[in-house]
């Protein structure tokens, strides 16, 4: 921590540097951003730090400084039409639109913090050349500077485009959703036709009230629970069964090792809304497996012992709770195992053949074997996919959303809350933003931002733990 | 001793046959239903009562608005080819900047995008929405296409592991000779990933075919030729139309599983060795 | 504004040129010059339209929303050829859309801009339509006058808060289809005649106890209510209530004890439709079931002149016997808001729900026309039983808190609770919820 504020200290004191010892061309900089350049003959940098500058500021006056003038209230003028009836066609106000308004502040407010990072990091290169001239040491020239670009400096290159993508595509998205945790943005509020605008903490206020007349603090503890519980069994059965059906294919003994694996990865390449949809109906009510279960008397059977309630002549696979918790962890094994299986099988050939022989030579057992060393062997290994996989569960939106479309609650807290029992955080905000009438972006965005750094706490725990030791370099 | 080795050997591929069957019975299913003469869906028995092929000769010959197959088919291809090309330059590029060179902010940077890929994205969906509105790529297949490659940056984690363990001194003794880092990285670095490569490729290839939620959102086109199979085939599961439809809605499903299928069993050893190559290291 | 932004990223990522247009920022006044001025007569409305064609020189584009199913989208094909011929003198370019009707809203409501011009929805989702301001307002009507066409039951339907938001299509709502091999005409009038006629013949009747939207015809039936408070968002509902008679209890005694016959099944909407079902192991067939006119075909392919259809049963409690209420309602024809032809989307969507259009729209998809005058016209028995119910069925206006709290009751009561006067007052207190 103390060395990141240092580094910042640096940064600006660098800066500083560079302005009061500058010379002219470098001070001139400080308005034309090319200027540093032209004055050491680095023309084609010049210009095109030049344009940069301008680029940016016709984009930020013409384009960003409309919308950023109204982040402060999200706009104010609300949609207005007037149609005439004599000419069929109608007139509509300039009016503001807030979603567009958050957007494009967030864009205009990222281009402002990398025109300024820029800025600083320019003016720092100008004193750099500036200082090189004096020294009369060697200034590249533009065909050495873009010689560079693939040489030592390859990974500007590399991560240019990619990182682009991801502002776009994760970035921006994601500040633009965290942000309308702090606004009134629901069905009341819609854009176009209507303006959102900011209420500060009073969604986080909701989501953490007990009262009775919200279900949300009630549901959201009970489904931040079953979260939990169904990501760590969802992991762990599937991680085991994946490893065991691996051994056991892998066996010597085993013919035709290719074609069995062949047969369970089949299932990985169906769409999965295809073969959930289909697993769900045939659990249903009056599906195949009822059917089934009545006919040899297992319904009448659970009847018997308490483990159906009375009134019901059928079993509640996936419509009651219990029931639907067993059934959607049972069968997330059948869709994840095939693919634990594949990962099991490349590390199982790779396991250390000698630590295996000499464990024989001592008379160890097969299990001991399979728990003294091809355990921990794995865990070793496959450590943090397993966190990978533990969040991967977290956010398992298709198991859930598909298998229990057709649960309804009968716990009225939930119902209050748009949620169900089987509901992970992730589908509940889902429903919240679609099935549900009010649309409440809002709460869905600060359930979201729940999931995010209950995520991303976990992660770096672990991921800081194995960066730490710098264990790359080791392999290399 | 030889008989109870060979009955445990039948034994255990009694065992293997039963759990195979297990995990075949929704997808023999799904192959019966979509060879069944009956239209709707058929909660009653397993096996159709009458056999025919006209599901899969509706799918390909008879497209209409309701199922235009051959259209989705298309847009699938399409998205799914430009997916893997796009997706594994990237993730090769940003593995290669992670693992092979070394330069200021790369731990942060590589923290940074491993908690960003952290945030739900059926969340940022609508907001993706909107930029690629903003953008002028809303309901197209080329902003599908973006959305879909444009953030797999993120997903270098694996091709990095993969990355770390090829040895250094095979890319000092190229950079001795002379040879730029790119020169590296095309020539040495990128022939000694195919497993990378076959893995990326399978998992963007299959992007397309297997999301409903963010293609339903990012498509607005309610006309059926734009769409792509996995919002078709969704679109099928409505109440007005399952009746009508649920056996083409299987077929089709079993038609999409033919070349994902086929690439599997195929790339199997490649995949196996692209994610563990990978998880290695994590 | 698109391209504005398109262009300074241009020259601020590549430094290419100094291009980007400083044009002001485009007005959203959507086409046209403002001529002629107030009365309108009949005369000024003729002379509007022909103006309208004059003024319209570039090929209208219309993107047209209707129901997803095939013959829905022949039929729609076939209207818009006889439009373009109605209006030789300017080019439409029609695309047609497959959007169901029970889902237009939520598109609509994600971008409106990007929505049809003009759509077909379910009148449910009039109220949230209009409160999100994507319905254009019907301030008067071109071709056909509305008052002379719809009852005033439809008009009332397609309007909120007196302003009228939509030109009724054909009519929806759910009532009672029935097996005539084995209920009579008679049994079909209550649930003790169909449980009667079930237990002869060892098949079942059911209704989706799993949907507000069915179990909400219980109540309304014994004359209890929910409905829109008074600021059209949140609900008032006395469900729960122990003066009225019957009492609410009584009510969920009666859905209970009903539920208590195996014959009784609580059958989702998408397992009905070959009529036969998995009961204990055993295929039986489904004699008498709730559902409305968009299964017809299903079901009369399932049983071909056996269906019956009638309007919902009654029940009795305390050898009263009460008529079960419902929802009844119309498919709606709506021109979005953000058209960019709004005045050829107003007449294309008078153009889709005149009295010729709905009588072909009769013809080749059995759906009841909305029109009065059309209205005699039909005659399939699924549209008589929907018909017959209508009168007793109320527009649908509840608010969003309704459903989930609802469809829990429903279920709660089919399987059986304990005490019932609880389980009225928890829905009573989720349906009643503000929405925040």
């Amino acid at each position: 921590m103390k060395k990141f504020f240092k580094g910042i200290g640096q940064y600006f004191a660098n800066f500083g540097t560079a302005v009061a010892k500058g010379d002219l061309w470098t001070r001139l900089s400080l308005v034309i951003m090319g200027m540093g350049y032209f004055g050491r003959k680095q023309i084609v940098k010049g210009i095109l730090m030049t344009l940069i500058e301008i680029g940016f500021f016709m984009f930020t006056f013409q384009f960003s400084l409309t919308y950023l003038a109204k982040l402060g209230t999200l706009g104010t003028v609300q949609r207005e039409e007037v149609f005439d009836p004599l000419t069929l066609t109608k007139t509509v106000n300039d009016y503001d639109n807030s979603l567009l308004i958050l957007l494009c502040s967030i864009i205009g407010i990222l281009f402002i913090v990398a025109f300024i990072l820029l800025y600083i990091s320019n003016m720092k290169t100008v004193y750099r050349l500036q200082q090189m001239k004096e020294e009369g040491k060697h200034i590249n020239t533009f065909r050495e500077d873009c010689r560079q670009m693939i040489n030592n400096k390859f990974y500007i290159t590399l991560l240019t485009l990619p990182s682009l993508g991801v502002i776009i595509i994760n970035v921006i998205p994601i500040l633009f959703m965290v942000c309308v945790a702090f606004t009134n943005y629901d069905a009341a509020h819609m854009p176009p036709s209507n303006l959102f605008t900011w209420v500060g903490l009073k969604n986080w206020g909701t989501l953490f009230s007990f009262n009775r007349n919200s279900g949300f603090g009630y549901a959201f503890i009970r489904i931040l629970g079953w979260t939990l519980v169904w990501a760590a069994f969802a992991t762990f059965t599937t991680y085991i069964g994946g490893i065991l059906l691996a051994k056991f294919i892998n066996n010597n003994n085993t013919k035709c090792k290719k074609l069995w694996r062949s047969l369970f990865v089949v299932t990985i390449a169906i769409p999965q809304f295809v073969t959930l949809l289909l697993v769900s109906k045939m659990f249903g009510t009056y599906g195949i497996v009822n059917g089934f279960c009545s006919r040899i008397g297992l319904t009448s059977f659970l009847k018997d012992i308490g483990l159906l309630s009375g009134s019901l002549n059928y079993i509640p696979f996936l419509s009651k709770p219990g029931w639907a918790h067993v059934m959607v962890i049972l069968i997330n094994i059948w869709i994840g195992v095939p693919y634990q299986m594949l990962i099991a099988t490349g590390i199982l050939m790779n396991i250390p053949n000698d630590q295996l022989e000499s464990a024989r030579i001592d008379g160890a057992t097969n299990f001991q074997i399979f728990w003294k060393i091809t355990m921990p062997y794995m865990l070793f290994v496959t450590g943090p996919s397993l966190i990978t996989s533990f969040i991967g569960n977290i956010n398992n939106f298709n198991v859930i959303f598909l298998l229990t479309g057709d649960y309804v609650t009968t716990n009225p807290m939930y119902a209050m809350a748009n949620a169900s029992e089987t509901d992970l955080l992730i589908t509940w905000l889902f429903k919240i933003t679609t099935n549900s009438t009010t649309k409440q972006y809002y709460m869905a965005s600060v359930i979201g931002i729940v999931v995010f750094v209950i995520c991303a706490g976990l992660t770096l725990v672990t991921f800081s733990r194995m960066t730490k030791g710098d264990r790359e370099e080791v392999y290399q | 001793m030889k008989v109870k080795k060979t009955i445990k050997q039948i034994i255990r591929h009694l065992v293997l046959a039963a759990l195979a069957l297990f995990w075949l019975i929704p997808i023999i299913w799904l192959f019966v239903t979509a060879l069944g003469a009956e239209k709707g869906i058929n909660t009653n028995h397993f096996f159709p009562e009458k056999w025919s092929l006209d599901n899969f000769a509706q799918l390909f010959f008879r497209p209409d608005t309701v199922a235009n197959f051959p259209a989705w088919f298309k847009n699938s291809f399409i998205i799914g080819c430009a997916c893997c090309v796009i997706s594994s330059v990237f993730v090769l590029m940003v593995a290669y900047a992670f693992s092979c060179m070394r330069f200021k902010g790369r731990k942060a940077l590589m923290n940074f995008s491993i908690i960003i890929g952290m945030f739900p994205g059926v969340l940022s969906m609508l907001a993706i929405y909107f930029v690629m509105k903003l953008l002028g790529l809303n309901d197209s297949l080329i902003g599908l296409i973006v959305v879909y490659s444009a953030g797999s940056g993120l997903g270098y984690l694996i091709c990095k592991g993969f990355f770390d363990t090829i040895p250094v001194s095979l890319r000092e003794a190229a950079k001795i000779e002379g040879a730029s880092e790119l020169t590296t990285f095309v020539r040495i670095v990128i022939p000694l990933s195919k497993p990378m490569i076959v893995y990326t490729v399978i998992n963007s290839f299959m992007a397309p075919w297997m999301d409903f939620v963010m293609a339903r959102i990012m498509i607005n086109s309610k006309e059926p030729a734009n769409w792509t199979v996995s919002i078709g085939l969704y679109n099928i599961l409505q109440r007005t139309l399952i009746g009508d439809y649920f056996a083409v809605f299987c077929a089709g499903g079993l038609i999409v599983a033919v070349p994902l299928s086929i690439l599997f069993v195929i790339m199997q050893k490649f995949y196996v060795e692209g994610i563990t190559g990978g998880a290695v290291k994590g | 504004m698109k391209k504005k932004l398109v262009s300074a990223l241009l020259v601020a990522a590549m430094a290419t040129s100094l291009v980007a247009c400083g044009g002001k920022e485009d007005t959203n006044s959507q086409a046209g010059k403002n001529e002629g001025k107030d009365t309108q007569s009949e005369v000024s409305k003729d002379d509007a339209l022909k103006a309208l064609i004059e003024a319209t020189k570039d090929p209208v584009d219309l993107t047209v929303w209707c129901s997803e199913q095939e013959n829905w989208q022949t039929e729609m094909k076939k209207i818009t050829e006889d439009f373009k011929a109605l209006y030789p003198d300017v080019t439409f370019n029609f695309n047609i859309g497959a959007e169901s009707e029970a889902n237009a809203k939520d598109d609509l409501l994600k971008d409106p801009e990007a929505g049809g011009d003009v759509f077909v929805f379910a009148d449910d989702q009039i109220t949230e339509l209009a409160k999100a301001k994507i319905l254009q307002e019907v301030t008067t009507t071109y071709t056909y006058d509305m008052a002379e066409n719809y009852e005033e039951d439809a008009m009332n339907a397609a309007s909120v808060d007196g302003k009228q938001y939509a030109y009724p299509l054909t009519t929806n709502g759910y009532f009672l289809f029935y097996n005539k091999d084995f209920v009579s005409e008679e049994q079909a009038g209550s649930w003790e005649g169909l449980l009667e006629a079930a237990k002869a013949c060892d098949g079942v009747i059911g209704m989706d106890m799993g949907n507000a939207w069915y179990v909400y015809g219980w109540f309304a039936g014994a004359g209890l209510t929910c409905t829109f408070a008074d600021d059209g968002v949140n609900n008032v509902c006395d469900w729960n209530s122990t003066t009225n008679t019957p009492t609410g209890a009584a009510v969920g005694k009666y859905i209970m004890d009903l539920s208590a016959n195996p014959e009784f099944q609580s059958i989702g909407d998408g397992d009905s439709r070959t009529l036969k079902i998995t009961v204990d192991g055993k295929e039986k067939n489904i004699i008498g079931y709730v559902d409305g006119l968009w299964a017809a075909n299903d079901y009369t392919k399932a049983i071909g002149d056996k269906l019956g259809a009638a309007k919902l049963p009654t029940f009795n409690i305390d050898g009263k016997d009460y008529q079960m209420g419902g929802f009844k309602g119309y498919k709606m024809v709506g021109v979005n808001a953000y058209s960019k032809n709004p005045g050829w989307a107003m007449i294309f969507a008078e153009y889709l729900t005149s009295a010729k259009t709905q009588a072909e729209i009769y013809e080749t998809l059995g759906e009841g026309p909305a029109n009065k005058n059309t209205a005699s016209v039909a005659n399939s028995p699924a549209i008589a039983g929907s018909m017959a119910q209508l009168p007793y069925s109320d527009f649908q206006r509840v608010g969003g808190n309704f459903w989930t709290p609802g469809a829990s009751l429903g279920t709660t009561l089919y399987e059986g609770t304990k005490d019932i006067q609880k389980a009225l007052d928890d829905a009573v207190t989720g349906i009643t919820t503000p929405a925040q």
